[in-house]
Order: C-alpha cells, then sequence, then structure tokens
C-alpha cells in the first residue's frame, strides 16, 4: 500500500519533529517500550501456538526467538 | 501513553465501534515470526472513510489524525495514517479494498489474543502473500525480512500451495522461492 511521496515526506517530517523534541532519555525510554511491546506480541504469538506451554516455557521460547532474530540480522 | 497501550486502545476503539477490521502488518509479523521493533501499527477496515474520522475522534488526544488521506495503489484503497502526539508511533487505517486478495485475506482473518484482547489478524499464509507483494510492488526490503523471518519460526506449518498459489498470480513466485531456499539452507 503505498501513500503518496508528498505524505510520505509529511510523515517522516513529523516523525523526525517528534524525535527531536524528545530528550535523549525519552528517546530511549521509548524504545524500551517498543521492545517491551515487541515482546509482549511475540508471547501472544506463542501462547497461541503453544496453548499448553505455562509461562517458563512461553519466557524460553521467546529468548529463542530473540537469538533467531539476531542471528538473521547477522546473516547477508 | 505506551505504544502497547496505544494499540490496545486503537483496537478497543474499533471494537467499541462495531468496525470488522483486522491487525496487520509488522506487528502480525512479531506475532508469528521473530523481533522487529516497529514505530508503527496497521489496521485493515471494513468501513466508509466517515466512520474513520469518528472513530479517531472519539479516541481523542494523544491521537492525532494526519490531515490528508493518501491512495495505496497496490491494492487501490484509502489510507489514513494516526499519529501518537508527542512519539514516532503512528498508525496506519487501510479501508478494505476490492482486490481478490484483500478480500480473501479478510474473510480468513483469525481471531486471537492480542495484549490482552481478542483482535483478528491475518492467517500466515495470507501475511506472507501481503508482505512479498508489498516488497516487490512497494519496494521495501523491510518486506521481504519479515517474510524471512516468518518462514524461519512457522516453515514447517505453512500451506505452501496455498502460498505459491497467489504468488503465482501477483508476480512474486521467484521471491518466494529464494526466500524458502534460503530458509532450507
Amino acid at each position: 500500500m503505498e501513500p503518496t511521496p508528498e505524505l510520505i515526506e509529511e510523515i517522516d517530517r513529523e516523525r523526525i519533529r517528534a524525535a527531536r523534541a524528545m530528550s535523549g532519555e525519552e528517546k530511549v525510554l521509548l524504545g524500551l517500550q517498543l521492545f517491551q511491546c515487541t515482546c509482549r506480541i511475540i508471547a501472544d504469538g506463542i501462547r497461541d501456538e503453544f496453548p499448553d506451554a505455562d509461562v517458563r516455557r512461553v519466557q524460553e521460547i521467546l529468548r529463542e526467538r530473540l537469538a533467531i532474530a539476531r542471528r538473521l540480522e547477522d546473516t547477508p | 501513553m505506551t505504544p502497547d497501550e496505544a494499540i490496545a486502545a486503537m483496537i478497543d476503539a474499533l471494537g467499541a465501534g462495531g468496525i470488522p477490521f483486522m491487525l496487520v502488518g509488522s506487528q502480525v509479523t512479531n506475532f508469528y515470526g521473530v523481533a522487529r521493533m516497529t514505530q508503527d501499527a496497521d489496521f485493515v477496515l471494513q468501513v466508509e472513510s466517515g466512520r474513520v474520522l469518528q472513530i479517531v475522534d472519539h479516541l481523542g488526544p494523544p491521537f492525532r489524525l494526519e490531515r490528508q488521506m493518501s491512495f495505496e495503489l497496490i491494492t487501490a484503497t484509502t489510507r489514513w495514517c494516526v499519529s501518537l502526539t508527542g512519539t514516532p508511533f503512528s498508525f496506519d487505517l487501510f479501508l478494505l479494498s476490492d482486490d481478490p486478495h484483500d478480500r480473501e485475506r479478510f474473510r480468513h482473518r483469525r481471531q486471537v489474543q492480542i495484549l490482552g484482547r481478542q483482535v483478528a489478524i491475518p492467517t500466515v499464509e495470507d501475511t506472507i502473500i501481503t508482505k512479498l507483494r508489498w516488497s516487490q510492488q512497494g519496494r521495501r526490503p523491510k518486506d521481504i525480512e519479515d517474510v524471512r523471518n516468518v518462514i524461519a519460526v512457522q516453515g514447517g506449518r505453512i500451506d505452501w500451495e496455498y502460498v505459491a498459489a497467489w504468488c503465482q498470480q501477483h508476480g512474486t513466485e521467484g521471491l518466494l522461492e529464494g526466500l524458502r531456499r534460503r530458509a532450507a539452507e
């Protein structure tokens, strides 16, 4: 789905403006919040795939998936 | 408001508005695959444009509807952008199009639990098909990464025949084959 180039520019400008208005501390916090949000959604997916998994097992699989993500990032 | 609180608020608002909808995009590839941090959340809505304005209006601050809607060229539909004021986080709200695959993935959407809420998402197969189409027509490498990540996790459970049939129609079968070969290595 492709928005017009003008809109992309406008949104990018808006994002850059928002990022510039944030302090370094706020940006670190946002990064942590995004990571937390990502992990919550991955964990929801793991629970959907493994309905019998307990909390500990879900955490184990989550760690495995984060390791896969790091490995894939390093793969050209 | 944190990103997960904002996504949950959007899900609640769409649900309360009685709008048939599904969460799509990279939040869904996170659900099926491995982590990729993303600063937006995408939804497909079966509704007319006027209701989108009402929903976002009802959400109020910190949600802010961008002034200009845009047209998405791949499935020929309308897209609204909603930003979360004070952060770079945003939402893309797409109206359900008449595109055959867009219709099919919406029909096949499944209910799952995300962020403590019941929410519809496309199947893993339809997620792959859409991402491959966007990666080709939208020339977006991150979509290829998303598909690669989903295949890495879900590869054995995917109905490849269904995926291949749509990819053939979209002209993305070469991309699919390449990714499957890489996953098998």
